[in-house]
């Protein structure tokens, strides 16, 4: 039938022949006792085609009495939701929150939906483990002010603390280039004495600075493809020319765990939106036919575009998007295919050029390569890769260029300095080192988490891991136990993620020394088990600590 | 101390009880009014129990023609 169907017969991908909810390679029973060995069972028997490395990943199911415990707690909370709610109404109890004024009692309410009652009632209660302030730079350690708070977290005071050297696994510090020192940091300071901070005009008018261009064309040559534009907003650059590239009477298929911006981006170009099964490549195809086979909804004409939108890395799940079959698909539908490599720019492939170069595609395949320099270059904003004509289109069409100020000096310089140094143009080899020690305390991480017990969502390869907790209360006890014991990390829960399934989600970066892993690992070892999180029900066996003495992509080759 | 390390057994299956019925984000005052709750359930299922024991009790014998 199809190149992906292909993949059905074999039974490596676990993900690929089994039904939607259930991706994950621990549903392959008969893989299930050579778990030590899977690694070259997969290598060996894997679709030679369209993978060339091991696609190992896996989304646990929940073990059932958990889920049913969590909906008991979340039940209770509602319960007890419900009476302070009535206590706040009835006066009874002093109200901390926004109402709406007395004149205004019988309009439409503006105040009163689930998520303002979560709002209220659950996010209230353990609300001091985010928004934490910081005084510091975000690397590899941090400095944290502390708060007390004496009204349950309505209102925070400081008690005039500072905690000194919070280990950080919650930053998107990939490279570790979130530093004040350094040949980066130095450039950005030579910068802003030469040009200032504020550009002051939009790109199309006054603020396209030399840099920029120069900027530009690194992007490019570091992309591999025809010619970039820089943004100097990552949200912006995806929820702004998106309504550039498509509008009425195209087709947008997007994943389902597609971040806010893509999704803002879809809605706002006008178009009719369909949303895949996340990293499902059979309910991708099905929407492709369908979309063909049928066209338009009433008129039954052809779309004018179908565009695909998916991710590098998804940051909630942890897990790679499947770009080979993507492409495939692409190709013979006629598709175009928007990539936002947010988290994987920088993070993934053997010379951190993401997820293009980590499946070993031809970065010409994809369409539209939007990505961030937010996470693994250390600044902020964002850039948009592909041909030159669809780049000229986007200087002159897109909302960000018309309207948005463009990209501040300092940042330029910032993102300029650490490109060349992870592509070694600047003659060192710290960009290739760093990239190097990123994939092993990626790997590393991700084997002694799962070794001690603990369900951890996502491929293997990719840095950012998250950790299930599932029940309410732990979210916030995770948090406030890590902090006491010097860790930072970020909880999640609704409406990030779905309602029973929260986590913590840790952001591994080279500027992790191993003995901080090592610390971090113990310290979760000892929260997991005062908390009683390891609720994995395959034990694997630990395998030998090889010592790394060569680099990890290398090693799959043999 | 045997006593002591009971009363650490007990505080952290306390603990777990917290965290499991999410009593654990509620103010104190919330977590009185539902133990109170919870134990009053409780108490009332035992002495229930114990009141109409001895009445099942003889039902079942009488039942399986163990007594008359």
């Amino acid at each position: 039938m199809t190149e992906s169907a292909g993949n059905k017969k074999e039974d490596c991908h676990a993900a690929n022949g089994v039904k939607p909810g259930r991706n994950g390679m621990v549903k392959n029973h008969h893989h299930h006792h050579q778990y030590q060995k899977q690694e070259k069972v997969y290598h060996a028997a894997c679709n030679g085609e369209l993978y060339s490395r091991p696609f190992i990943e896996s989304f646990e199911e929940t073990p059932m009495l958990v889920a049913v415990l969590t909906y008991m707690g979340y039940g209770i909370l509602t319960i007890f939701g419900y009476l302070r709610d009535f206590m706040r109404e009835w006066k009874i109890e002093k109200c901390h929150i926004a109402r709406e004024r007395e004149e205004q009692k019988d309009f439409v309410p503006l105040y009163q939906d689930f998520e303002n009652f979560y709002t209220r009632n659950l996010y209230m209660r353990i609300r001091d483990s985010w928004n934490r302030p910081i005084c510091g730079v975000p690397g590899a350690k941090f400095d944290l002010v502390e708060r007390s708070s004496k009204d349950y977290n309505w209102t925070f005071e400081y008690t005039g603390r500072v905690v000194k050297n919070v280990i950080n696994l919650g930053s998107y510090n990939y490279l570790g280039f979130a530093e004040n020192t350094g040949s980066c940091a130095t450039a950005a300071g030579d910068v802003t004495v030469k040009f200032g901070v504020g550009v002051a005009s939009t790109r199309q008018e006054m603020g396209n600075l030399d840099r920029h261009e120069e900027l530009e064309k690194l992007v490019a040559s570091f992309l591999g493809v025809e010619s970039a534009m820089a943004f100097a907003m990552g949200f912006a650059t995806n929820s702004m020319n998106i309504p550039a590239i498509a509008g009425k009477g195209c087709l947008i298929l997007s994943d389902e765990l597609n971040h806010a911006s893509l999704v803002l981006g879809a809605r706002l170009s006008g178009s009719t939106i369909r949303v895949f099964k996340h990293n499902n490549m059979q309910s991708l195809e099905k929407l492709l036919r369908d979309a063909i086979v049928h066209g338009q909804p009433r008129t039954h004409r052809p779309w004018k575009k179908i565009l695909i939108l998916v991710e590098g890395i998804y940051s909630m799940e942890g897990s790679i998007i499947r770009l080979p079959e993507v492409i495939a698909l692409k190709k013979k539908y006629k598709a175009y295919l928007y990539l936002d490599e947010a988290h994987s720019i920088g993070a993934l492939g053997p010379s951190g050029r993401g997820v293009v170069e980590y499946f070993g595609l031809d970065p010409k395949d994809v369409d539209i390569m939007m990505g961030t320099f937010t996470k693994s270059f250390g600044a902020s904003g964002g850039y948009i890769g592909g041909r030159k004509d669809l780049i000229d289109y986007l200087r002159t069409h897109s909302h960000s260029a018309i309207y948005a100020t463009s990209m501040s000096p300092p940042v330029l310089e910032q993102i300029i300095t650490s490109m060349k140094c992870i592509m070694g143009e600047d003659g060192m080899t710290i960009g290739r080192s760093r990239i190097q020690r990123l994939a092993e305390n990626t790997v590393y991480f991700r084997r002694r988490l799962r070794e001690m017990g603990f369900i951890i969502y996502g491929n293997n390869d990719s840095p950012v891991v998250p950790m299930m907790l599932y029940m309410p209360a732990k979210i916030g006890a995770f948090g406030r136990e890590m902090l006491k014991r010097n860790i930072g990390v970020v909880v999640v829960g609704f409406p990030a993620t779905p309602i029973i399934e929260s986590r913590a989600r840790f952001c591994i970066s080279a500027a992790h020394s191993k003995e901080m892993l090592d610390r971090a690992l113990d310290v979760i070892s000892e929260v997991g088990d005062l908390l009683q999180l390891k609720y994995s029900r395959h034990k694997a066996l630990p395998s030998l600590d090889r010592p790394f003495d060569e680099t990890t992509y290398e090693e799959n080759e043999e | 101390m045997a006593l002591g390390d009971a009363w650490k057994q007990l505080s952290w299956f306390y603990y777990q009880y917290l965290l499991v019925t999410a009593l654990y984000m509620l103010e104190p005052w919330e977590r009185t009014v539902f133990n109170s709750l919870l134990i009053t359930v409780a108490a009332m299922a035992v002495y229930t129990g114990y009141v109409f024991m001895p009445q099942h009790i003889m039902a079942i014998l009488h039942y399986f023609e163990v007594v008359q």
